[in-house]
């Protein structure tokens, strides 16, 4: 028993491998659909844009790139659809040069289902240089900080951002960020200062460091991950890629669980474990 | 004269800069936040020359990589390939959207390889959990059980198999973790005010270039 619990702790990692492609797989060729419980923090953006009237200013900040892809863009996509649904006035942007296309083709794609009008309805102001500095500049003078949109409209001259001259006449911004600059810097150089709703949407492995500023109403609601996502599509009652990327999530959830107990198990059995551990309190002394 | 410009004068700048800037987040006057704006636009023309200086830096270090051969210059010639096709490609194609050149080199290249990359993590993360993840001490095994709470937790499964693993990861991040994490915040904060004093009054200099 010792001697397989030595050899299964030198397993080649291509079989580990193998089994985590085939937890992915399987459940998103044959997808279960377990219920997913909603979070009270990922509530709080959805009450928040429900209770928005119609015609409403919102700004949704797509700061991530193709990496972040499978966990951000279904949540950019249920965002939308809900403000498109409430028909609030939709500003799209990033603050990541390397995701210009991506937030684009999201923000025009969801727009056109709705048979949103491009300037009237909604704009995509793009990209600009200059990270969190392009916060400060859009809650100085937002026609400043993007003379034109991403397509060269004029932003002074669009009906969309009528009575819009910074993000102080905004309703409510959501970053849905993969890191810096994302949902701290529009906190710390955006609603700081210039006074408007904040709500954040993260990849799951940025998600705990921002409870701090969830508790202290900093933001007001974040939706953490494909987890997040996945709880926003239910909300809205479209179920999408995240909800079908949970039943993936859940198997290799559960593949990772059972590989670290079979990992301990084995490191127990294993006999040169109570010689190393041995020698280490050696070495203490 | 050559020393007044290299390390005075800059240090001046910083000085006056910095403690204007401080000063004008309490001066909501008209004319402090119409330079709050004017500065705030020449910021951001001043990061667009970073990237210049970026482009430049990444050229030199791949280019020492090639000239010396070192292992894998291979991939540093495809680097400066693939650069130089995205440029010449993207001042081709008029514009960035899809149907464009510069639109498939983004959604076929750019979007495949960095998706690829950031998935193989999850494999790469399941195979050093197996391997590293042992309860070889009391802090690993308290790591180890909040790290399985908050996997069970997370995942509909998880919490269709215990409902209250939910409620329990939860409850790690809610308390826990936004305890530990308020922490280190405050920690960073504190770190980089005092970083920041030291910078405006010059007694950190080290971004000058260290050649006094």
């Amino acid at each position: 028993m010792r001697e397989l619990a030595g050899k299964l702790l030198r397993m080649d990692r291509r079989v580990i491998f193998v089994l985590i492609a085939l937890a992915t797989l399987i459940p998103l060729l044959h997808p279960i659909g377990f219920p997913v419980r909603v979070s009270p923090e990922v509530k709080q953006v959805y009450d928040y844009i429900e209770s928005l009237p119609p015609g409403s200013v919102f700004l949704l900040s797509l700061d991530f790139d193709p990496a972040s892809k499978p966990e951000l863009y279904p949540m950019a996509v249920a965002l939308l659809n809900h403000a498109f649904k409430r028909n609030l006035r939709v500003v799209g942007m990033t603050l990541w040069v390397t995701g210009t296309g991506m937030a684009e083709k999201v923000v025009s794609g969801v727009a056109s289902e709705y048979g949103k009008r491009r300037g009237l309805d909604y704009t995509f102001l793009g990209y600009s240089p200059g990270g969190t500095n392009v916060i400060i500049n859009m809650g100085q003078d937002l026609t400043a900080a993007f003379p034109t949109d991403h397509y060269g409209e004029r932003t002074a001259d669009l009906p969309v951002l009528q009575g819009v001259k910074s993000l102080r006449q905004v309703n409510y911004v959501v970053s849905l960020a993969a890191g810096t600059p994302g949902v701290e810097s529009w906190y710390l150089y955006g609603k700081e200062k210039y006074g408007f709703e904040l709500g954040g949407g993260v990849t799951a492995v940025i998600a705990p460091g921002l409870y701090p500023f969830l508790d202290t109403g900093q933001i007001n609601g974040l939706i953490g991950g494909l987890r997040g996502a996945a709880e926003y599509e239910t909300l809205i009652g479209m179920k999408g890629k995240a909800v079908a990327g949970m039943d993936a999530q859940s198997a290799t959830h559960f593949i990772i669980i059972g590989l670290i107990l079979l990992c301990n198990l084995f490191y127990f059995l294993n006999p040169r474990t109570a010689v190393r551990s041995g020698s280490l309190r050696e070495a203490g002394r | 004269m050559t020393l007044f410009f290299r390390r005075t004068f800059p240090l001046l700048l910083t000085f006056l800069f910095g403690v204007a800037a401080a000063i004008q987040y309490y001066i909501p006057h008209p004319v402090s936040e119409a330079a709050l704006t004017e500065v705030s636009v020449w910021l951001r023309i001043i990061l667009g020359f970073a990237m210049i200086l970026g482009i430049a830096s990444l050229c030199h270090v791949h280019y020492a990589k090639i000239r010396t051969r070192v292992a894998g210059w291979g991939y540093s010639l495809v680097v400066y390939l693939s650069m130089l096709a995205t440029v010449a490609v993207g001042l081709w194609s008029s514009g960035q959207e899809e149907g464009t050149g510069f639109g498939w080199i983004y959604t076929y290249a750019l979007l495949a390889l960095q998706g690829t990359m950031f998935s193989m993590l999850g494999f790469f993360v399941a195979s050093a959990a197996f391997r590293a993840f042992r309860a070889r001490s009391k802090e690993a095994a308290v790591l180890l059980v909040a790290a399985v709470v908050m996997m069970f937790g997370r995942v509909p499964l998880g919490e269709y198999l215990i409902p209250a693993a939910g409620p329990m990861a939860g409850w790690l991040l809610n308390v826990l973790n936004t305890a530990a994490r308020r922490g280190i915040i405050i920690g960073i904060s504190l770190g980089g005010i005092a970083t920041s004093i030291k910078i405006i009054f010059g007694i950190e200099r080290s971004y000058l270039g260290g050649r006094d």
